[in-house]
């Protein structure tokens, strides 16, 4: 039966296969060349310029000779070895202080009967928004050992302590306190999934809710925590933002700061920068590879098969003193840094000489408004940033697409290849990448350099391991045999993608892009290195406007960044959410 | 003698709707085993939650070897870890960061007022007991199912509680395993002589370890009795049929004297019955009849009829036959490897013993 309809079948048909095969290897050597193209090469360039003493482009090749001399010297450097331990300290600390917050805050929402549960929940959610240059010059606004608002409050009240943020203690504090969501994230999820009978078992023995909590639930969800911790402390060694608010002032340098400094030198320094960037690349990857162990390893807590019951203790007249220990996180983290944004971008002189002059309604004026948006860069930084994000969301939209495609659904040789290229960034933080385009492209007449294409370019890199593991989330939510229906049914491949795959993955799709779209707009790390006086993008006004020193015009060009992020974020939520209810009526 | 848990008027009312445990009555004297049966949702995991102090009762009174632990109308609550009880559960719930040995010492290491004693041996008496001794430096990952049970089971037995708690303790095994750990647990709750509180779904297990068993059904407590009681003279329509009578005949009370009562089944002729309920002359009545105590092909002394076998369904170790007569329809089962019958008339005898009648209150009574 089979062979005579194979036999009936017209022969075009049988040959049709046929240029499949040469489609598939040309596809993944396509989206090979263009990966090593956005990753490998700007990498390459990194390291040759961390192996030697003279920029080979502007120098000419001629002048290129690479020793391991060089980048050994660098390593060897005092001053490196300081911003070295400094970033150790700044993100240890603030990493141990995340892990503290985090973990009381899952507890506090998974396991006990606290008021308002949601609602923590999602605001505790709110620091992960906030670019961390506006937490920054928050905080430093707050806490300035001479005109900081907290100090003013001090002085009034007559208390004689004073706050002192431009510090190493202060640099913790506010690490600690805004990267705190990345622990709660991993330990909320991992008490959601713990099996509550494993604590009800302990506290039946006879063991009290303190030791329960101490030799059963923690040791349980330790993998969580510890993963939860490692992201942070990644996370911080990585942030620019903090360090130049808060360390600058001190002269305490972390490696991304050092970094920046090197380049900024006159002439700049970037052979050192590169091979400095190597060595945060380096602990950033070996700890984003312990990271990656932790998850990868069998996890405790999680039992299949009966769904649980949530399980909350009761914590009778104390969840009122839990309740306002969240209130207390989120009045330090979100209203206290917000009102001194506002006071300070509304106040014509920051300098309060006592807590009555605070409530002065003549000391308040829209004059630093108006000379920041007398500054012709103002608009065009906005402009620019909306274009890099558009760009960035559909050129990384498209590609993280093409590459979960590939990779989850197809039997290609080489997926594997093109999987570990794009999730290598991950162990590459923002400023390395900046760093490494910057010396990929600025030699390169009528190149990307000067262009807002290398911003997007950079920023479709960095963030390509998020965008493709958000879309192979939704790719995986596809069963397969939806796929194969439509194959069965005479669709051919490009068509399936066409009429069933994109419509479906639609909700992840336009989710991955905003994701993309909120993050390009509020980078800094990678664009410090990459605008030319065109091509400004508002995180790097801001430092511009943090380093001339004007508090009033940071503070309000600051609030215009939040408000814009803020509106943006509203505005995609909005449009992903009418996306993915769309895609639910299909379904 | 005091009785080692006593329960009074329970209740136990969730956010809304009907209470989950609705004033629920029973006592289990000091080295019995009592089992809870019911269906899903029927309210026995959660009496039994109440008596750990995991759950928190609305009404009633629960009391642990003499001593109150329960008591919402005078504000009284135990915590769990001062109840001094013992509890396995379903998902075994051991911890799988520690190995076999400090499982089963967590208890007496953190238990307020043992003294120390001596920890090593107590363990490993315990886990003699249940057959684990030479695993007791595994990590308990490495068990399988029914060793991670008896694990729980020692867990819970090492400080010999008052009373153990046991919540559907072998569901998660496969059915083979389940039967062996089944047999073997009566042998070591009986060595220990544990009073325990178990609660199941499954009908063999609770026959095979509870001395008496309850039948729940919507927060009710319907019929606690030794086994023998709830399979041959099963309280009301539910019982009978949650524990195997199948076959319901439909039918009118023409008299009744004392537990016996002659029920009219219409085209079907008349048939005796044993009734545990006050049933008059003219009432609807439901007769409810276990497959295996119908006997085809014998003409009994009382209630004797002819049938006609419609289906036969051969199962290997037995055959079950439909059998059509006066309009009704019954499930008859008969034991053995050869089928006797064939379709066709056939002779019927329903032993007036095995009839039970209970007053017709619809289908969804019994479902």
């Amino acid at each position: 039966m089979t062979a005579t309809s194979a036999a009936a079948l017209p022969e075009s048909d049988q040959v049709r296969p046929a240029p499949r095969r040469w489609g598939a290897p040309l596809w993944v050597g396509a989206l090979l060349i263009v990966l090593a193209f956005l990753v490998i090469y700007p990498l390459l360039m990194l390291v040759f310029g961390a192996l030697s003493d003279s920029n080979p482009i502007v120098d000419g090749f001629g002048a290129f000779r690479p020793s391991v001399k060089h980048f050994v010297d660098v390593l060897a450097n005092e001053n490196v070895h300081l911003a070295f331990f400094n970033a150790l300290a700044a993100c240890g600390g603030g990493t141990i202080l995340a892990v503290a917050i985090g973990l009381a805050f899952s507890w506090i929402v998974v396991r006990t009967d606290t008021p308002f549960r949601g609602f923590i929940a999602g605001a505790s959610m709110i620091p992960l928004f906030v670019p961390p240059l506006v937490a920054g010059v928050a905080w430093g606004i707050l806490g300035s050992p001479k005109t900081g608002l907290l100090n003013t409050v001090l002085k009034w009240i007559g208390i004689d302590f004073r706050f002192d943020f431009y510090s190493m203690s202060g640099l913790i504090l506010v690490f600690g306190i805004y990267y705190a969501p990345y622990v709660y994230m991993f330990t909320a999820s991992a008490l959601r999934n713990m099996d509550p009978s494993l604590e009800e078992a302990s506290e039946v023995s006879g063991a009290s809710a303190f030791t329960t909590l101490f030799t059963v639930t923690f040791p349980l969800i330790a993998p969580a925590i510890l993963a939860g911790s490692l992201l942070s402390f990644v996370v911080m060694l990585g942030i620019y933002g903090v360090p130049a608010a808060l360390g600058a002032p001190a002269n305490i340098s972390v490696l991304t700061t050092y970094i920046f400094k090197l380049t900024a030198w006159s002439p700049p320094l970037y052979n050192t920068a590169a091979a400095v960037a190597i060595l945060l690349m380096v602990v950033t990857a070996i700890l984003v590879w312990a990271q990656q162990r932790v998850l990868s390893g069998k996890s405790f807590a999680t039992v299949a098969g009966k769904a649980f019951r949530p399980r909350a203790l009761q914590l009778g007249r104390w969840r009122w003193f839990t309740f306002s220990l969240a209130l207390i996180y989120l009045f330090v983290v979100v209203v206290l840094p917000t009102l001194a944004l506002v006071i300070a971008a509304f106040r014509k002189f920051l300098f309060i000489k006592d807590f009555d002059a605070l409530f002065d309604a003549k000391a308040y004026s829209w004059v630093h408004f108006n000379s920041v948006f007398d500054n012709p860069l103002t608009m065009l930084s906005i402009w620019n940033t909306m274009k890099v994000g558009v760009i960035t969301a559909l050129v990384g939209g498209a590609l993280a697409f093409a590459i979960g495609y590939t990779v989850n659904r197809t039997q290609v040789s080489g997926r594997r290849s093109i999987d570990l290229l794009a999730t290598l960034p991950v162990a590459i933080p923002g400023l390395v990448v900046g760093v490494a385009y910057l010396w990929a492209w600025i030699g390169l007449p009528g190149g990307l350099y000067g262009t807002l294409w290398i911003l997007a370019l950079a920023f479709v890199a960095r963030f390509m391991p998020d965008t493709v593991k958000a879309l192979s989330t939704s790719f995986m939510q596809i069963h397969r045999e939806l796929e194969e229906a439509a194959w069965i049914c005479g669709r051919g491949l490009l068509g399936t993608i066409r009429t069933i795959v994109l419509p479906l993955a639609r909700p992840g799709v336009v989710a991955s892009m905003t994701l993309l779209f909120v993050l390009a707009i509020r980078e800094l790390g990678s664009s410090l290195f990459l605008y030319t006086s065109d091509t400004t993008v508002m995180a790097v006004l801001l430092l511009d406007y943090y380093e001339g020193g004007n508090v009033g015009k940071t503070a309000a060009f600051s609030l215009v960044q939040t408000v814009l992020l803020a509106g943006l974020l509203g505005l995609t939520t909005w449009l992903s959410r009418d996306a993915a209810q769309g895609s639910a009526r299909v379904g | 003698m005091s009785s080692a848990l006593l329960i009074e008027n329970l209740v136990k009312r969730f956010a809304a709707g009907k209470p989950a445990v609705d004033g629920v009555n029973f006592d289990v004297p000091a080295g019995e085993i009592v089992v809870l049966l019911g269906p899903s949702g029927c309210g026995k995991t959660t009496t039994l939650r109440c008596v750990a102090g995991l759950e928190h009762p609305t009404g009633g009174r629960i009391s642990i070897g003499g001593r109150v632990v329960s008591e919402p109308e005078r504000n009284l609550l135990v915590s769990p870890r001062e109840r001094d009880i013992g509890m396995v559960f379903q998902s075994y719930a051991v911890w799988p960061h520690m190995t076999v040995r400090q499982n089963v010492a967590y208890p007496l290491k953190h238990r307020r007022g043992n003294g120390g004693g001596n920890i090593e041996s107590k363990v490993l008496e315990t886990l003699e007991l249940v057959g684990l001794r030479d695993y007791a430096d595994r990590p308990v990952t490495s068990l399988s199912g029914g060793q991670m049970q008896r694990v729980a089971l020692a867990r819970s037995l090492v400080y010999r509680p008052q009373l153990l708690l046991l919540d559907e303790p072998l569901s998660n095994l496969d059915a083979k395993l389940r039967i062996r750990l089944r047999d073997e647990l009566r042998r070591i709750l009986k060595q220990t002589g544990m009073t325990g509180l178990y609660v199941t779904h499954d009908q063999a297990e609770a026959v095979v370890l509870g001395d008496r068993i309850g039948v729940m059904r919507e927060g009710k407590l319907l019929q606690m009795a030794p086994p023998g009681e709830i399979y041959n003279r099963p309280a009301d329509s539910f019982v009978a049929n949650f524990t195997g009578a199948s076959n319901f005949l439909l039918g009118k009370v023409l008299e009744r004297q004392g537990e016996r009562a002659t029920i009219d089944l219409g085209a079907a002729g008349r048939i005796e019955a044993w009734t545990p309920q006050p049933l008059s002359p003219g009432d609807r009545a439901r007769v409810a009849l276990r497959a295996e105590n119908i006997r085809l092909g014998e003409r009994g002394p009382a209630n004797s009829f002819t049938g006609r076998v419609v289906e036969r369904r051969y199962q290997g170790m037995q055959t079950v036959y439909d059998v059509e007569f006066g309009g009704q329809k019954l499930e008859v089962l008969e034991l053995g490897t050869a089928a006797r019958h064939q379709d066709g008339d056939v002779a019927l005898t329903l032993p007036p013993d095995t009839c039970w009648a209970y007053r017709d209150e619809g289908q969804s009574a019994i479902d």
